[in-house]
Protein backbone atom coordinates (compact mmCIF):
# COMPACT_ATOMS: atom_id res chain seq x y z
CA UNK A 1 0.00 0.00 0.00
CA UNK A 2 1.24 3.50 -0.73
CA UNK A 3 1.81 6.13 1.96
CA UNK A 4 -1.28 7.97 0.79
CA UNK A 5 -3.43 4.86 0.98
CA UNK A 6 -2.07 4.18 4.49
CA UNK A 7 -2.78 7.68 5.65
CA UNK A 8 -6.24 7.63 4.15
CA UNK A 9 -7.13 4.25 5.67
CA UNK A 10 -5.94 5.41 9.08
CA UNK A 11 -7.98 8.59 8.79
CA UNK A 12 -11.00 6.57 7.72
CA UNK A 13 -10.69 4.18 10.66
CA UNK A 14 -10.31 7.03 13.12
CA UNK A 15 -13.15 9.17 11.85
CA UNK A 16 -15.66 7.14 9.89
CA UNK A 17 -18.09 6.43 12.70
CA UNK A 18 -17.91 9.99 13.98
CA UNK A 19 -18.73 11.36 10.55
CA UNK A 20 -21.56 8.85 10.32
CA UNK A 21 -22.91 9.91 13.73
CA UNK A 22 -22.79 13.54 12.66
CA UNK A 23 -24.74 12.86 9.47
CA UNK A 24 -27.30 10.78 11.38
CA UNK A 25 -27.80 13.62 13.84
CA UNK A 26 -28.40 16.00 10.93
CA UNK A 27 -30.47 13.89 8.55
CA UNK A 28 -31.10 10.43 9.92
CA UNK A 29 -29.77 7.01 9.12
CA UNK A 30 -31.33 6.52 5.71
CA UNK A 31 -29.01 8.83 3.85
CA UNK A 32 -26.05 8.50 6.23
CA UNK A 33 -24.07 5.76 4.52
CA UNK A 34 -24.31 7.44 1.17
CA UNK A 35 -23.26 10.82 2.52
CA UNK A 36 -20.39 9.26 4.47
CA UNK A 37 -19.23 7.39 1.38
CA UNK A 38 -19.25 10.56 -0.70
CA UNK A 39 -17.48 12.49 2.06
CA UNK A 40 -14.58 10.05 2.16
CA UNK A 41 -14.42 9.95 -1.63
CA UNK A 42 -13.91 13.72 -1.54
CA UNK A 43 -11.35 13.30 1.25
CA UNK A 44 -9.38 10.88 -0.91
CA UNK A 45 -9.46 13.14 -3.95
CA UNK A 46 -8.31 16.05 -1.86
CA UNK A 47 -5.99 14.16 0.46
CA UNK A 48 -3.27 16.73 -0.13
CA UNK A 49 -5.51 19.38 1.41
CA UNK A 50 -6.80 17.44 4.40
CA UNK A 51 -5.45 18.92 7.64
CA UNK A 52 -4.55 17.08 10.84
CA UNK A 53 -6.64 16.49 12.85
CA UNK A 54 -9.02 15.68 10.03
CA UNK A 55 -12.33 15.40 11.86
CA UNK A 56 -13.54 19.03 11.74
CA UNK A 57 -12.61 19.20 8.05
CA UNK A 58 -14.41 15.93 7.35
CA UNK A 59 -17.55 17.09 9.17
CA UNK A 60 -17.45 20.30 7.14
CA UNK A 61 -17.29 18.26 3.92
CA UNK A 62 -20.14 16.01 5.09
CA UNK A 63 -22.16 19.11 5.88
CA UNK A 64 -21.68 20.39 2.31
CA UNK A 65 -22.49 16.99 0.81
CA UNK A 66 -25.71 16.95 2.82
CA UNK A 67 -26.63 20.45 1.81
CA UNK A 68 -25.91 19.86 -1.87
CA UNK A 69 -27.48 16.45 -2.22
CA UNK A 70 -30.28 16.08 0.29
CA UNK A 71 -33.07 18.64 0.22
CA UNK A 72 -33.97 20.35 3.49
CA UNK A 73 -37.40 18.75 3.69
CA UNK A 74 -35.92 15.31 3.05
CA UNK A 75 -33.39 15.92 5.83
CA UNK A 76 -36.23 16.93 8.15
CA UNK A 77 -38.37 13.90 7.33
CA UNK A 78 -35.41 11.59 7.73
CA UNK A 79 -34.58 13.09 11.10
CA UNK A 80 -38.19 12.69 12.21
CA UNK A 81 -38.00 9.00 11.40
CA UNK A 82 -34.69 8.86 13.21
CA UNK A 83 -36.16 10.46 16.31
CA UNK A 84 -38.82 7.83 16.42
CA UNK A 85 -36.11 5.18 16.40
CA UNK A 86 -34.16 6.96 19.14
CA UNK A 87 -37.09 6.88 21.50
CA UNK A 88 -38.18 3.32 20.92
CA UNK A 89 -36.90 0.42 22.93
CA UNK A 90 -35.61 2.55 25.77
CA UNK A 91 -36.17 1.81 29.44
CA UNK A 92 -39.37 3.61 30.38
CA UNK A 93 -37.92 5.71 33.21
CA UNK A 94 -35.27 7.24 31.07
CA UNK A 95 -37.58 7.91 28.19
CA UNK A 96 -39.39 10.89 29.61
CA UNK A 97 -36.27 12.76 30.60
CA UNK A 98 -34.41 12.05 27.40
CA UNK A 99 -37.42 12.84 25.31
CA UNK A 100 -37.77 16.16 27.03
CA UNK A 101 -34.31 17.20 25.90
CA UNK A 102 -34.68 15.68 22.48
CA UNK A 103 -38.01 17.30 21.93
CA UNK A 104 -36.60 20.64 22.98
CA UNK A 105 -33.74 20.04 20.58
CA UNK A 106 -36.06 19.33 17.70
CA UNK A 107 -38.14 22.46 18.05
CA UNK A 108 -35.04 24.63 17.76
CA UNK A 109 -33.98 26.13 14.44
CA UNK A 110 -31.66 23.85 12.47
CA UNK A 111 -28.67 26.16 13.02
CA UNK A 112 -29.06 26.00 16.79
CA UNK A 113 -29.52 22.26 16.75
CA UNK A 114 -26.43 21.76 14.67
CA UNK A 115 -24.20 23.77 16.98
CA UNK A 116 -25.51 22.14 20.14
CA UNK A 117 -25.10 18.67 18.72
CA UNK A 118 -21.55 19.34 17.50
CA UNK A 119 -20.54 20.30 21.01
CA UNK A 120 -22.64 17.95 23.14
CA UNK A 121 -22.65 14.80 21.04
CA UNK A 122 -19.56 15.03 18.92
CA UNK A 123 -17.37 16.59 21.59
CA UNK A 124 -16.02 19.40 19.40
CA UNK A 125 -14.40 22.49 20.89
CA UNK A 126 -15.77 25.86 19.74
CA UNK A 127 -12.67 26.20 17.57
CA UNK A 128 -13.31 22.86 15.86
CA UNK A 129 -17.03 23.53 15.60
CA UNK A 130 -16.27 26.86 13.96
CA UNK A 131 -14.24 25.00 11.32
CA UNK A 132 -17.19 22.73 10.56
CA UNK A 133 -19.80 25.44 10.11
CA UNK A 134 -17.39 27.91 8.56
CA UNK A 135 -17.35 30.83 10.99
CA UNK A 136 -14.89 32.31 13.48
CA UNK A 137 -14.39 30.75 16.92
CA UNK A 138 -15.76 33.91 18.49
CA UNK A 139 -18.90 33.81 16.37
CA UNK A 140 -19.31 30.14 17.18
CA UNK A 141 -19.15 30.86 20.93
CA UNK A 142 -21.81 33.54 20.60
CA UNK A 143 -24.05 31.24 18.58
CA UNK A 144 -23.50 28.40 21.03
CA UNK A 145 -24.43 30.67 23.93
CA UNK A 146 -27.65 31.76 22.24
CA UNK A 147 -28.52 28.23 21.15
CA UNK A 148 -28.01 27.02 24.71
CA UNK A 149 -30.38 29.69 26.03
CA UNK A 150 -33.00 28.72 23.49
CA UNK A 151 -32.56 25.05 24.35
CA UNK A 152 -33.06 25.87 28.01
CA UNK A 153 -36.24 27.79 27.29
CA UNK A 154 -37.54 25.02 25.07
CA UNK A 155 -36.88 22.47 27.79
CA UNK A 156 -38.77 24.56 30.33
CA UNK A 157 -41.67 24.96 27.98
CA UNK A 158 -41.88 21.28 27.21
CA UNK A 159 -44.64 19.42 28.95
CA UNK A 160 -43.92 16.25 30.87
CA UNK A 161 -43.83 13.38 28.50
CA UNK A 162 -45.57 10.12 29.17
CA UNK A 163 -45.62 8.35 25.88
CA UNK A 164 -42.86 8.69 23.33
CA UNK A 165 -44.70 7.65 20.19
CA UNK A 166 -47.48 10.23 20.01
CA UNK A 167 -45.01 12.79 21.07
CA UNK A 168 -42.82 12.17 18.10
CA UNK A 169 -45.86 12.25 15.85
CA UNK A 170 -46.55 15.68 17.20
CA UNK A 171 -43.05 16.66 16.35
CA UNK A 172 -43.37 15.52 12.82
CA UNK A 173 -46.55 17.55 12.48
CA UNK A 174 -44.83 20.60 13.82
CA UNK A 175 -42.13 20.17 11.25
CA UNK A 176 -44.25 19.59 8.22
CA UNK B 1 -27.98 20.35 35.27
CA UNK B 2 -26.38 22.37 32.50
CA UNK B 3 -28.53 21.98 29.35
CA UNK B 4 -25.48 20.93 27.38
CA UNK B 5 -24.78 18.15 29.88
CA UNK B 6 -28.40 17.06 29.75
CA UNK B 7 -28.22 16.99 26.00
CA UNK B 8 -24.99 15.00 26.17
CA UNK B 9 -26.66 12.46 28.43
CA UNK B 10 -29.55 12.13 25.99
CA UNK B 11 -27.32 11.17 23.10
CA UNK B 12 -28.73 8.06 21.42
CA UNK B 13 -26.53 5.07 22.15
CA UNK B 14 -25.90 4.16 18.53
CA UNK B 15 -24.28 7.52 17.89
CA UNK B 16 -21.44 6.48 20.18
CA UNK B 17 -18.23 4.83 19.10
CA UNK B 18 -18.85 1.53 17.43
CA UNK B 19 -16.73 -0.40 14.98
CA UNK B 20 -17.82 -0.03 11.40
CA UNK B 21 -19.17 -3.10 9.64
CA UNK B 22 -16.26 -4.74 7.80
CA UNK B 23 -18.16 -5.08 4.55
CA UNK B 24 -19.16 -1.42 4.63
CA UNK B 25 -15.59 -0.46 5.45
CA UNK B 26 -14.16 -2.40 2.50
CA UNK B 27 -16.75 -1.00 0.10
CA UNK B 28 -16.31 2.60 1.22
CA UNK B 29 -12.52 2.49 1.14
CA UNK B 30 -12.58 0.93 -2.33
CA UNK B 31 -15.10 3.48 -3.59
CA UNK B 32 -13.15 6.44 -2.23
CA UNK B 33 -9.81 5.25 -3.54
CA UNK B 34 -11.25 4.61 -6.99
CA UNK B 35 -11.64 8.38 -7.33
CA UNK B 36 -8.94 10.26 -9.20
CA UNK B 37 -6.69 12.23 -6.90
CA UNK B 38 -6.74 15.98 -7.22
CA UNK B 39 -3.12 16.93 -6.79
CA UNK B 40 -2.69 20.25 -5.15
CA UNK B 41 0.50 20.83 -7.10
CA UNK B 42 -1.37 20.55 -10.35
CA UNK B 43 -3.57 23.46 -9.45
CA UNK B 44 -3.22 24.87 -12.93
CA UNK B 45 -5.44 22.05 -14.10
CA UNK B 46 -7.77 22.27 -11.15
CA UNK B 47 -10.51 23.40 -13.52
CA UNK B 48 -10.63 19.82 -14.76
CA UNK B 49 -13.47 17.94 -13.08
CA UNK B 50 -12.08 15.76 -10.36
CA UNK B 51 -14.09 12.70 -11.32
CA UNK B 52 -12.24 12.17 -14.53
CA UNK B 53 -10.79 13.73 -17.56
CA UNK B 54 -13.21 16.14 -19.03
CA UNK B 55 -13.79 16.80 -22.83
CA UNK B 56 -14.76 18.91 -25.80
CA UNK B 57 -16.45 18.55 -29.18
CA UNK B 58 -15.64 16.15 -31.95
CA UNK B 59 -12.10 16.08 -33.22
CA UNK B 60 -12.16 18.01 -36.42
CA UNK B 61 -8.79 17.06 -37.77
CA UNK B 62 -8.32 14.09 -39.99
CA UNK B 63 -5.15 12.22 -39.21
CA UNK B 64 -2.88 12.47 -42.18
CA UNK B 65 -0.17 10.26 -40.84
CA UNK B 66 0.17 7.99 -37.88
CA UNK B 67 3.01 5.74 -36.87
CA UNK B 68 3.43 3.53 -33.90
CA UNK B 69 6.77 3.39 -32.18
CA UNK B 70 6.81 -0.23 -31.23
CA UNK B 71 9.35 -1.28 -28.68
CA UNK B 72 11.26 -4.49 -28.13
CA UNK B 73 8.81 -7.13 -29.25
CA UNK B 74 8.72 -10.43 -31.01
CA UNK B 75 9.92 -9.87 -34.54
CA UNK B 76 7.39 -10.54 -37.31
CA UNK B 77 8.98 -13.83 -38.34
CA UNK B 78 8.51 -15.26 -34.89
CA UNK B 79 12.20 -15.81 -34.16
CA UNK B 80 13.09 -15.72 -30.43
CA UNK B 81 12.81 -12.30 -28.84
CA UNK B 82 16.21 -12.75 -27.19
CA UNK B 83 17.78 -12.23 -30.59
CA UNK B 84 16.57 -8.65 -30.48
CA UNK B 85 18.89 -6.33 -28.61
CA UNK B 86 17.80 -3.35 -26.49
CA UNK B 87 17.53 -1.08 -29.52
CA UNK B 88 13.82 -0.56 -30.07
CA UNK B 89 12.30 -1.40 -33.42
CA UNK B 90 11.23 2.06 -34.41
CA UNK B 91 9.59 3.60 -37.42
CA UNK B 92 12.14 6.25 -38.08
CA UNK B 93 9.86 9.00 -39.26
CA UNK B 94 7.91 9.07 -35.99
CA UNK B 95 11.05 8.93 -33.90
CA UNK B 96 12.60 11.59 -36.09
CA UNK B 97 9.65 13.89 -35.55
CA UNK B 98 10.20 13.75 -31.79
CA UNK B 99 13.97 14.13 -32.06
CA UNK B 100 13.52 17.13 -34.33
CA UNK B 101 11.07 18.64 -31.84
CA UNK B 102 13.68 18.05 -29.12
CA UNK B 103 16.25 20.01 -31.11
CA UNK B 104 13.82 22.88 -31.68
CA UNK B 105 12.70 22.94 -28.04
CA UNK B 106 16.31 23.16 -26.87
CA UNK B 107 16.88 26.30 -28.92
CA UNK B 108 13.91 28.22 -27.54
CA UNK B 109 14.77 31.39 -25.62
CA UNK B 110 13.92 31.31 -21.94
CA UNK B 111 13.08 34.88 -20.96
CA UNK B 112 13.30 36.09 -17.40
CA UNK B 113 11.18 37.32 -14.52
CA UNK B 114 10.17 36.60 -10.96
CA UNK B 115 7.05 34.58 -11.88
CA UNK B 116 6.30 31.72 -14.22
CA UNK B 117 3.02 32.73 -15.84
CA UNK B 118 0.77 30.30 -17.69
CA UNK B 119 -2.58 30.77 -19.40
CA UNK B 120 -4.74 27.87 -20.51
CA UNK B 121 -8.26 27.09 -21.64
CA UNK B 122 -9.90 23.89 -20.39
CA UNK B 123 -12.71 22.10 -22.17
CA UNK B 124 -14.58 19.12 -20.81
CA UNK B 125 -17.30 17.00 -22.38
CA UNK B 126 -20.44 16.09 -20.49
CA UNK B 127 -23.73 14.37 -21.23
CA UNK B 128 -26.90 16.39 -20.54
CA UNK B 129 -29.20 14.65 -18.12
CA UNK B 130 -32.32 15.63 -20.07
CA UNK B 131 -32.02 14.79 -23.75
CA UNK B 132 -28.67 13.03 -23.61
CA UNK B 133 -26.93 15.54 -25.88
CA UNK B 134 -23.25 16.42 -25.44
CA UNK B 135 -22.13 19.61 -23.75
CA UNK B 136 -18.70 21.25 -23.73
CA UNK B 137 -17.89 23.23 -20.61
CA UNK B 138 -15.13 25.81 -20.95
CA UNK B 139 -12.95 27.59 -18.46
CA UNK B 140 -9.85 29.73 -18.58
CA UNK B 141 -7.17 29.70 -15.94
CA UNK B 142 -3.97 31.54 -15.29
CA UNK B 143 -1.21 30.78 -12.82
CA UNK B 144 1.74 32.70 -11.46
CA UNK B 145 4.40 30.64 -9.70
CA UNK B 146 7.21 32.50 -7.92
CA UNK B 147 10.79 31.75 -8.86
CA UNK B 148 11.90 32.43 -5.29
CA UNK B 149 10.68 30.58 -2.24
CA UNK B 150 8.66 32.37 0.40
CA UNK B 151 6.20 33.94 -2.03
CA UNK B 152 2.67 32.91 -2.91
CA UNK B 153 1.40 31.05 -5.92
CA UNK B 154 -1.35 33.07 -7.64
CA UNK B 155 -4.23 31.81 -9.71
CA UNK B 156 -7.01 33.41 -11.69
CA UNK B 157 -9.84 31.47 -13.22
CA UNK B 158 -12.99 32.25 -15.11
CA UNK B 159 -15.84 30.09 -16.31
CA UNK B 160 -16.43 30.67 -20.00
CA UNK B 161 -19.69 28.75 -20.01
CA UNK B 162 -21.18 25.55 -21.39
CA UNK B 163 -22.40 24.99 -24.95
CA UNK B 164 -23.78 22.09 -26.99
CA UNK B 165 -20.87 20.18 -28.55
CA UNK B 166 -22.08 19.95 -32.16
CA UNK B 167 -24.87 21.33 -34.39
CA UNK B 168 -26.93 18.19 -33.69
CA UNK B 169 -26.37 18.70 -29.97
CA UNK B 170 -27.45 22.33 -30.34
CA UNK B 171 -30.72 21.22 -31.90
CA UNK B 172 -31.24 18.76 -29.05
CA UNK B 173 -30.53 21.56 -26.57
CA UNK B 174 -33.10 23.78 -28.31
CA UNK B 175 -35.64 20.96 -28.24
CA UNK B 176 -35.02 20.78 -24.51
CA UNK B 177 -36.10 24.44 -24.29
CA UNK B 178 -32.62 26.02 -24.58
CA UNK B 179 -32.01 25.86 -20.83
CA UNK B 180 -29.64 28.52 -19.51
CA UNK B 181 -28.31 25.95 -17.08
CA UNK B 182 -27.69 22.47 -18.43
CA UNK B 183 -28.04 19.67 -15.93
CA UNK B 184 -25.45 16.97 -16.36
CA UNK B 185 -25.09 13.57 -14.79
CA UNK B 186 -21.81 13.01 -13.04
CA UNK B 187 -20.66 9.41 -12.72
CA UNK B 188 -20.47 8.20 -9.14
CA UNK B 189 -21.95 11.36 -7.71
CA UNK B 190 -25.35 11.77 -6.15
CA UNK B 191 -27.65 14.29 -7.70
CA UNK B 192 -26.80 16.52 -10.60
CA UNK B 193 -24.63 19.47 -11.39
CA UNK B 194 -25.89 22.34 -13.53
CA UNK B 195 -23.56 24.05 -15.98
CA UNK B 196 -24.52 27.66 -16.77
CA UNK B 197 -24.46 28.50 -20.47
CA UNK B 198 -23.12 31.95 -19.69
CA UNK B 199 -19.66 32.65 -18.36
CA UNK B 200 -18.76 33.99 -14.95
CA UNK B 201 -16.51 36.63 -13.45
CA UNK B 202 -12.79 36.00 -12.97
CA UNK B 203 -11.73 35.04 -9.48
CA UNK B 204 -8.21 35.54 -8.21
CA UNK B 205 -6.65 33.65 -5.34
CA UNK B 206 -3.24 33.07 -3.88
CA UNK B 207 -1.83 30.42 -1.61
CA UNK B 208 1.53 29.90 0.09
CA UNK B 209 3.77 27.28 -1.47
CA UNK B 210 3.29 23.78 -0.10
CA UNK B 211 5.95 23.08 2.53
CA UNK B 212 7.13 26.60 1.79
CA UNK B 213 8.91 25.62 -1.44
CA UNK B 214 7.04 23.03 -3.55
CA UNK B 215 5.72 24.46 -6.79
CA UNK B 216 4.59 21.68 -9.12
CA UNK B 217 3.70 18.04 -9.20
CA UNK B 218 6.04 15.95 -11.31
CA UNK B 219 5.31 12.43 -10.11
CA UNK B 220 6.03 13.98 -6.70
CA UNK B 221 5.96 17.51 -5.34
CA UNK B 222 9.00 19.40 -6.55
CA UNK B 223 10.64 22.73 -5.74
CA UNK B 224 11.57 25.35 -8.33
CA UNK B 225 15.21 24.52 -7.62
CA UNK B 226 14.63 20.84 -8.40
CA UNK B 227 12.73 21.70 -11.58
CA UNK B 228 15.53 23.94 -12.75
CA UNK B 229 18.15 21.28 -12.01
CA UNK B 230 16.56 18.30 -13.79
CA UNK B 231 18.99 16.17 -15.85
CA UNK B 232 19.58 17.15 -19.50
CA UNK B 233 20.21 13.55 -20.47
CA UNK B 234 17.05 11.64 -21.53
CA UNK B 235 18.14 8.46 -19.74
CA UNK B 236 18.98 10.29 -16.53
CA UNK B 237 15.73 12.27 -16.74
CA UNK B 238 13.78 9.04 -17.14
CA UNK B 239 15.49 7.54 -14.08
CA UNK B 240 14.82 10.68 -12.05
CA UNK B 241 11.13 10.72 -12.96
CA UNK B 242 10.62 6.95 -12.58
CA UNK B 243 11.86 7.15 -8.99
CA UNK B 244 8.38 8.30 -8.02
CA UNK B 245 6.52 5.57 -9.95
CA UNK B 246 4.69 3.07 -7.77
CA UNK B 247 2.86 0.96 -10.30
CA UNK B 248 -0.38 2.89 -10.28
CA UNK B 249 -1.91 5.90 -11.96
CA UNK B 250 -1.11 9.53 -11.29
CA UNK B 251 -4.61 10.15 -9.96
CA UNK B 252 -5.54 6.97 -8.15
CA UNK B 253 -3.71 4.24 -6.24
CA UNK B 254 -6.44 1.80 -7.27
CA UNK B 255 -5.88 2.10 -10.97
CA UNK B 256 -2.85 0.23 -12.23
CA UNK B 257 -0.82 2.03 -14.85
CA UNK B 258 2.10 0.68 -16.89
CA UNK B 259 5.39 2.51 -16.34
CA UNK B 260 5.55 3.97 -19.82
CA UNK B 261 2.01 5.34 -19.69
CA UNK B 262 2.81 6.88 -16.31
CA UNK B 263 6.08 8.32 -17.54
CA UNK B 264 4.34 9.74 -20.61
CA UNK B 265 1.74 11.49 -18.44
CA UNK B 266 4.34 13.00 -16.15
CA UNK B 267 6.58 14.05 -19.06
CA UNK B 268 3.65 15.72 -20.84
CA UNK B 269 3.04 17.86 -17.73
CA UNK B 270 6.69 18.85 -17.78
CA UNK B 271 6.72 19.73 -21.48
CA UNK B 272 3.37 21.51 -21.37
CA UNK B 273 3.75 24.25 -18.87
CA UNK B 274 6.48 23.77 -16.31
CA UNK B 275 9.34 26.24 -15.96
CA UNK B 276 12.11 23.80 -16.92
CA UNK B 277 15.14 24.85 -18.97
CA UNK B 278 14.97 24.44 -22.79
CA UNK B 279 17.54 21.62 -22.49
CA UNK B 280 15.28 19.66 -20.15
CA UNK B 281 12.28 20.15 -22.42
CA UNK B 282 14.43 18.79 -25.24
CA UNK B 283 15.49 15.83 -23.10
CA UNK B 284 11.82 15.10 -22.35
CA UNK B 285 11.03 14.92 -26.10
CA UNK B 286 14.03 12.58 -26.59
CA UNK B 287 12.78 10.44 -23.73
CA UNK B 288 9.32 10.19 -25.37
CA UNK B 289 11.02 9.05 -28.58
CA UNK B 290 12.38 6.08 -26.64
CA UNK B 291 9.09 4.95 -25.09
CA UNK B 292 7.21 1.83 -26.17
CA UNK B 293 3.79 2.23 -27.76
CA UNK B 294 4.06 5.95 -28.26
CA UNK B 295 2.27 7.16 -31.38
CA UNK B 296 2.96 10.23 -33.46
CA UNK B 297 0.21 11.78 -35.57
CA UNK B 298 0.88 14.76 -37.78
CA UNK B 299 -1.57 17.37 -38.95
CA UNK B 300 -4.00 17.38 -36.04
CA UNK B 301 -6.03 20.35 -34.79
CA UNK B 302 -6.32 21.19 -31.13
CA UNK B 303 -9.47 22.48 -29.42
CA UNK B 304 -8.37 26.05 -30.14
CA UNK B 305 -8.25 25.23 -33.86
CA UNK B 306 -4.45 25.30 -34.07
CA UNK B 307 -2.60 22.84 -36.32
CA UNK B 308 0.10 20.70 -34.80
CA UNK B 309 1.57 17.26 -34.31
CA UNK B 310 0.43 14.88 -31.61
CA UNK B 311 2.44 12.39 -29.61
CA UNK B 312 0.18 10.04 -27.70
CA UNK B 313 -0.40 6.87 -25.70
CA UNK B 314 -3.59 4.99 -24.90
CA UNK B 315 -4.92 5.10 -21.37
CA UNK B 316 -7.56 2.91 -19.81
CA UNK B 317 -9.80 4.93 -17.47
CA UNK B 318 -12.59 3.85 -15.19
CA UNK B 319 -14.95 6.67 -16.00
CA UNK B 320 -14.55 7.25 -19.72
CA UNK B 321 -13.18 4.00 -21.15
CA UNK B 322 -10.08 3.87 -23.35
CA UNK B 323 -8.74 7.34 -24.16
CA UNK B 324 -5.84 8.58 -26.20
CA UNK B 325 -3.75 10.96 -24.12
CA UNK B 326 -2.08 13.27 -26.58
CA UNK B 327 0.31 16.16 -26.41
CA UNK B 328 -0.20 18.45 -29.39
CA UNK B 329 2.89 20.48 -30.20
CA UNK B 330 4.25 22.76 -32.86
CA UNK B 331 6.98 20.91 -34.77
CA UNK B 332 8.66 24.12 -35.85
CA UNK B 333 9.27 25.32 -32.28
CA UNK B 334 8.98 22.24 -30.09
CA UNK B 335 6.42 24.16 -28.06
CA UNK B 336 3.34 22.53 -26.55
CA UNK B 337 -0.08 23.58 -27.80
CA UNK B 338 -2.44 21.33 -25.84
CA UNK B 339 -2.85 18.21 -23.77
CA UNK B 340 -5.99 16.41 -24.86
CA UNK B 341 -7.86 13.17 -24.29
CA UNK B 342 -9.59 11.68 -27.31
CA UNK B 343 -12.11 8.86 -26.92
CA UNK B 344 -10.92 5.58 -28.42
CA UNK B 345 -13.48 3.19 -26.91
CA UNK B 346 -16.08 4.90 -24.71
CA UNK B 347 -17.15 3.32 -21.43
CA UNK B 348 -20.44 1.39 -21.53
CA UNK B 349 -21.98 4.08 -19.35
CA UNK B 350 -21.40 6.65 -22.09
CA UNK B 351 -23.40 5.40 -25.10
CA UNK B 352 -23.81 8.98 -26.38
CA UNK B 353 -20.07 9.50 -26.76
CA UNK B 354 -18.49 8.30 -29.98
CA UNK B 355 -14.91 7.26 -30.69
CA UNK B 356 -12.97 10.30 -31.84
CA UNK B 357 -14.78 12.70 -29.54
CA UNK B 358 -12.61 15.04 -27.54
CA UNK B 359 -13.16 14.07 -23.92
CA UNK B 360 -11.06 16.84 -22.44
CA UNK B 361 -8.59 19.44 -23.53
CA UNK B 362 -6.21 21.83 -21.85
CA UNK B 363 -5.03 24.27 -24.49
CA UNK B 364 -1.97 26.26 -23.58
CA UNK B 365 -2.37 29.90 -24.55
CA UNK B 366 0.91 31.07 -23.10
CA UNK B 367 3.72 30.14 -20.71
CA UNK B 368 6.53 32.56 -19.94
CA UNK B 369 8.48 34.34 -17.23
CA UNK B 370 7.17 37.71 -16.11
CA UNK B 371 7.57 40.21 -13.30
CA UNK B 372 3.88 41.08 -13.23
CA UNK B 373 1.37 39.25 -11.13
CA UNK B 374 -2.16 40.05 -9.98
CA UNK B 375 -2.54 42.23 -6.92
CA UNK B 376 -5.26 41.08 -4.56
Amino acid sequence: MTDDAHRFTRMYDESRQRVWAYVVSRAGRQVADEVVSETFAIAWRRLDDVPEPALPWLLGVARNVLRDNVRAEVRRDALTAELRAWTEGDVADEVAERLGVLRALTVLPEDDREILVLVAWHGLSPKEGAQVVGCSSAAFRVRLHRARKRLERAMEAAEPVTSPIPHVRNLSEEWS
Amino acid sequence: MNPIDELRAARPAHLGERPVNERTRAAELAYAMSMPRQRRRRWLRAARPVWGLGLAGAVAAATAFAVVLSGTGTPPDGSPAVAIPETPHVTLSARDVLLAAAGRAERQAEGSGGYWHTVSVQRNLFVAKEGGYLVVDEGRSEGWTPRATGGDQWARSRRLGARPATEADRRAWERAGSPSEIEIAVPGKRGTTALPVSGGPATTSHTPLVDGDKVFWLGRNVTMKELRALPHDPGALRTWLMDAYEGHGTESAEEEMPGDVWLFKVAVGLIMDMPVTPEVRGAAFRMLAGLDGVRVTQDVTDAEGRRGTAVSVEERTRVAGVLENRLVFDERTGRALANEYVVVRPAETLPQVEPGALWSSTALIGASWTDDRPTG
